[in-house]
């Protein structure tokens, strides 16, 4: 074999090996791959994986520890990942297993935490206890993806949007010049305002000299009734206040039999004044029958032959008295038994 | 008569058009067959594996250095405010083991070995040494054609896995120096949508390469007329024949592998 050809074949064996390895050192190198065993794979057991993606960062308390290495689908619905963790990364307790977005930009990751460090998510957690399958499979769920919150923030935009741009419609140039217009009548009504407010000012200044007089002669008052009220105090505690209250009292009960025997004789006097009025009347009648010729005093005062008569009968009467008088024991004998 | 002149223009011209695709079919299917006559190109593979492929070397990695550079700062310039900084790493990774190591590389090498084959090939044509070859009975395929091809489809992915290292590094150094990106970030971004497919494509795609110039090279150096004029016609047509074919085959490959193919 001639020297040259064993000089290529030396050149190009050598420049295929160089590349060969620094290529597949460098795929190993960016892979992570693990030629040491010292990676610790995990199972997973979910409902759905959301966004994750091979390769995808698996995170312990806030700490990258390893990475997605297998995604498949399992039976009864459930997909089931392989992770693979650093072998000194401890697990927590009961661990769980979130899959949930990392950023904005569709990076997602796996988080492995404690069950009692999940969101206090019904449906999360439901998701949790359902992936449950006992050994060393995990248990996992995604968390609401940020797409729901991006759509509940396009539509608050979209609102906004509308807003501004009815705000746009409604703010043309005759709005603007009302509004200058509205600004300028704002400047002198505060122009107008403030002239009122030193008058108003100079008023309550007055006024509050007013006040102040008032209040001193409210003062002076009020000593007067602090003084009167001392009195008052004074003579409450020597009793006579409690003697005229209770000749005040007396006062007052005779006042009100006084009152009482006024109403009864006041009834009487209606009652005496009713008779009175009959006895009138009945009078009244007596005069009328006898001014009449009816009866037998009509007759007596109208007709001078029954006075006559009556005079005669009553001369006759004294004369018989006087008889009487003179012997009684003409006309009366007393006997006893 | 004017209507069957232009019938027969129209035939002529389609002949025309798809005569270099059957030849070239046919030439494709000589060389294969010509592989299988092992004894006669594997004693010249390595003198054309050092011709065509450590020699390319050099222009693949001064073609990735700058590439790789550009790269970062294209990366940190369309996307540097909308998405994390790691993502240059990303960008990088993907935009170079993906599409610029092997085209870029492919395109360049297209010039060195596409002209270098036609222009030997043509030479010995011209001065007649390929019909002295068959007087005594030598195949050409299998003699000039067939360790050209194999040589060059082997090494090709070897300069592009090179390049594909050297425009990494870079691209890596330039996020350093001059875009203020930690090491860690633009690892974390280079690893973070990382496939090994992104590496086998690529070179997949840099050894179809590879046996393209070189067949188009050998089948342009193996039709060369008229002397040193039509030498020159010759390493001219493979040139551009060649760059064309890379980018069919890259959009080829694009087609085949990527069509329905996401990151999952």
């Amino acid at each position: 074999m001639p020297a040259a050809r064993r000089t290529n074949d030396f050149v190009v064996g050598l420049t295929v090996l160089a590349v060969t390895i620094t290529l597949i050192g460098s795929v190993l190198w960016v892979r992570q791959t693990d030629l040491g065993d010292r990676t610790r794979r995990l199972t997973v057991r979910a409902r759905e994986v959301g966004g994750v993606a091979l390769g995808a960062p698996v995170v312990i308390r806030g700490v990258r520890a390893g990475r997605v290495e297998s995604i498949a689908l399992g039976d009864s619905g459930w997909v089931v990942l392989r992770l693979g963790l650093a072998r000194s990364m401890a697990l927590p307790k009961d661990p769980v297993v979130l899959l949930s977005a990392a950023s904005l930009f569709g990076e997602w990751q796996v988080t492995v935490t404690d069950a009692t460090g999940v969101p206090a998510d019904e449906e999360l957690r439901r998701g949790i206890a359902e992936a449950r399958a006992g050994g060393d499979t995990l248990p996992g769920a995604v968390l609401p993806d940020i797409a729901q919150l991006t759509t509940v923030a396009g539509r608050l935009a979209g609102d906004v949007a509308k807003v501004a741009d009815r705000v746009q419609v409604a703010f043309d140039d005759d709005a603007a010049r009302e509004l200058r217009e509205s600004i300028r009548n704002v400047a002198k009504l505060s122009t107008g305002l403030a002239r009122t407010v030193d008058v108003q000012s100079r008023n309550l200044d007055r006024l509050s000299v007013d006040v102040t007089t008032g209040v001193a002669t409210v003062n002076r008052s009020a000593a007067r009734f602090d003084a009167f009220a001392g009195r008052v105090d004074s003579a409450t505690s020597r009793g006579e206040l409690q003697r005229i209250v209770a000749n005040s009292q007396r006062a007052a009960t005779e006042l009100e039999i006084a009152a009482t025997n006024l109403r009864a004789l006041s009834e009487r006097l209606d009652r005496t004044e009713h008779r009175v009025a009959t006895v009138v009347a009945r009078i009244d009648s007596v005069f009328t029958r006898a001014n009449g010729r009816d009866g037998t005093l009509g007759l007596l005062l109208q007709d001078p032959a029954l006075y006559q008569q009556s005079d005669s009968l009553v001369r006759e009467l004294r004369a018989f008295v006087a008889d009487v008088r003179a012997n009684p024991r003409r006309y009366l004998a007393v006997r006893i038994f | 008569m004017a209507l069957t002149a232009a019938v027969e223009s129209v035939g002529r011209v389609t002949r025309e058009l798809i005569a270099p695709v059957g030849t070239g079919a046919r030439f494709t299917g000589d060389v294969l067959r010509a592989l299988r006559a092992t004894r006669d190109w594997i004693p010249e593979f390595s003198t054309q594996a050092r011709s065509l492929g450590v020699g390319s070397l050099p222009i693949g990695i001064f073609i990735a250095l700058f590439t790789g550079i550009v790269l970062a700062l294209l990366a940190s310039y369309s996307v540097g405010d909308v998405v994390p900084p790691y993502f240059v790493g990303t960008l990088v990774q993907k935009t170079v083991t993906l599409e610029l190591a092997p085209v870029l590389t492919g395109l360049a090498l297209a010039g060195r070995v596409g002209a270098n084959i036609a222009a030997e090939l043509g030479t010995m044509r011209v001065t007649e040494q390929v019909d002295a070859l068959e007087t005594l009975t030598f195949d050409p395929l299998s003699y000039l054609v067939a360790p050209r091809v194999v040589a060059s489809a082997v090494m090709f992915p070897v300069v592009v896995g090179m390049a594909m290292l050297v425009g990494m590094v870079s691209g890596w150094i330039a996020s350093l120096l001059i875009l203020d990106l930690a090491t860690p970030q633009f690892l974390k971004g280079v690893r973070f949508f990382f496939q090994d497919f992104d590496v086998r494509y690529g070179l997949v795609k840099s050894a179809s390469f590879g046996a393209a110039v070189a067949l188009i090279g050998c089948r342009a150096g193996l039709t060369t007329m008229g002397g040193a004029q039509g030498v020159g016609r010759s390493a001219t047509r493979a040139v551009v024949i060649s760059a064309v074919m890379i980018l069919v085959l890259d959009a080829f490959w694009a087609l085949i592998w990527l069509t329905n193919r996401t990151l999952r």
